[in-house]
């Protein structure tokens, strides 16, 4: 044999494979040549993979039937896990944005209704802020008291209470 | 990465959505000409002690609540539109709240306020302001300042305080203010 005999079976095969496909370099392609001219096996086999190449392609694809296709299309789906429910995918989404949504929209179109808690609690808030009202005015009432002398404050404004009166009373008579 | 950004979306859209009812409550009454902003003391004294925000909404369910057993006390909150106090834990260091009451005095005078009583001694002081429409009270706004807490309430509406005593009865309101 000659100094390209080391290239025998699989090597020679992969060039072969690669020339029907119009992959091999010039180079290589010449090589096999030249190594098949001194070579009848290789020869053979280079015939024989190029007749094989031609019988494939004239073989027609036949088109699968539509029921079939239809179920080959369905395996992707049934092999996807069941708890596969993601509440991030876009559709969730946006049906969880639509919840609040409406929520909103049902308490803007009715009157707040608030519950019994919900009263009670304002109602404590309200007795709050009366008894800061009212801490002020015993605060200005003892101030001017203070200032003044009780009988003079008592007489003056006794407390805020009357301070302020006085002055919607005073407001009313400058509106008459 | 993707359903991080989304969680991050949703947990702020539903925050969003639940302040919202405060937002909305507080917007009501900003409107309002008897409303009076007494700015942010947070920085200086931290959170308030306590922040009251009750809208007209609320003061009618309050006042249809009471109707039963006083008649009076439902009429008074009847006539109320909003009421707001905010009150500072000061711990003996009330200087930036003295600032600002002087801030809030200036800006109630210039929009047409009324001074009514004002009480300046050396550990505590009063301001009484009053705002008129006519015939018809627009608001009440008291500040106090004590040795332990700025009190700021805003009685937004018509309010005579001289039916006050009757109605905090009828609240049963048991309150252990310090006033000493």
């Amino acid at each position: 044999m000659k100094d390209y005999d080391h290239k025998l079976d699989g090597n020679w095969e992969q060039q072969i494979n690669a020339l029907l496909d119009g992959e091999l370099g010039q180079t290589d392609a010449d090589e096999l040549k030249s190594a098949a001219t001194d070579d009848r096996e290789l020869a053979r086999a280079i015939v024989e993979a190029y007749q094989l190449q031609q019988v494939m392609a004239e073989i027609k694809v036949e088109r699968a039937p539509a029921s079939l296709n239809k179920r080959l299309r369905a395996i992707p789906r049934e092999q996807r896990p069941a708890a596969g429910i993601s509440l991030f995918q876009p559709r969730w989404v946006m049906a969880l944005a639509a919840v609040p949504l409406a929520i909103i929209a049902v308490s803007i179109m009715q009157p707040d209704t608030p519950s019994e808690a919900e009263i009670a609690k304002a109602r404590q808030e309200l007795a709050i802020a009366f008894a800061y009202l009212d801490k002020a005015g015993t605060i200005t009432g003892r101030g001017i008291e203070s200032t003044v002398g009780n009988t003079m404050a008592d007489a003056v404004t006794g407390s805020v209470n009357r301070a302020i009166k006085l002055q919607n009373e005073t407001s009313k008579e400058k509106e008459a | 990465m993707k359903r991080s950004m989304m969680s991050k979306f949703m947990i702020g859209f539903f925050c969003t959505l639940l302040s919202l009812p405060a937002i909305a409550q507080e917007d009501e009454l900003k409107d309002l000409p008897g409303y009076v902003e007494f700015g942010d003391l947070s920085s200086m004294y931290g959170e308030p002690k306590i922040i009251i925000n009750l809208g007209g909404t609320m003061l009618n369910f309050v006042g249809m609540m009471s109707s039963q057993e006083s008649p009076e006390t439902s009429e008074l909150i009847s006539k109320l539109k909003g009421v707001r106090v905010m009150i500072y834990e000061t711990d003996e260091n009330a200087g930036a709240a003295k600032s600002q009451f002087v801030e809030v005095k200036g800006k109630l005078k210039s929009s047409g306020w009324e001074p009514i009583v004002q009480v300046n001694e050396e550990d505590e002081q009063v301001m009484i302001y009053m705002k008129m429409d006519g015939e018809n009270m627009e608001g009440l706004t008291v500040m106090v300042i004590d040795e332990e807490e700025a009190v700021f309430v805003n009685v937004i509406g018509q309010l005579n305080p001289a039916e006050l005593g009757k109605v905090m009865e009828t609240l049963d309101v048991d309150m252990d203010l310090d006033l000493d």
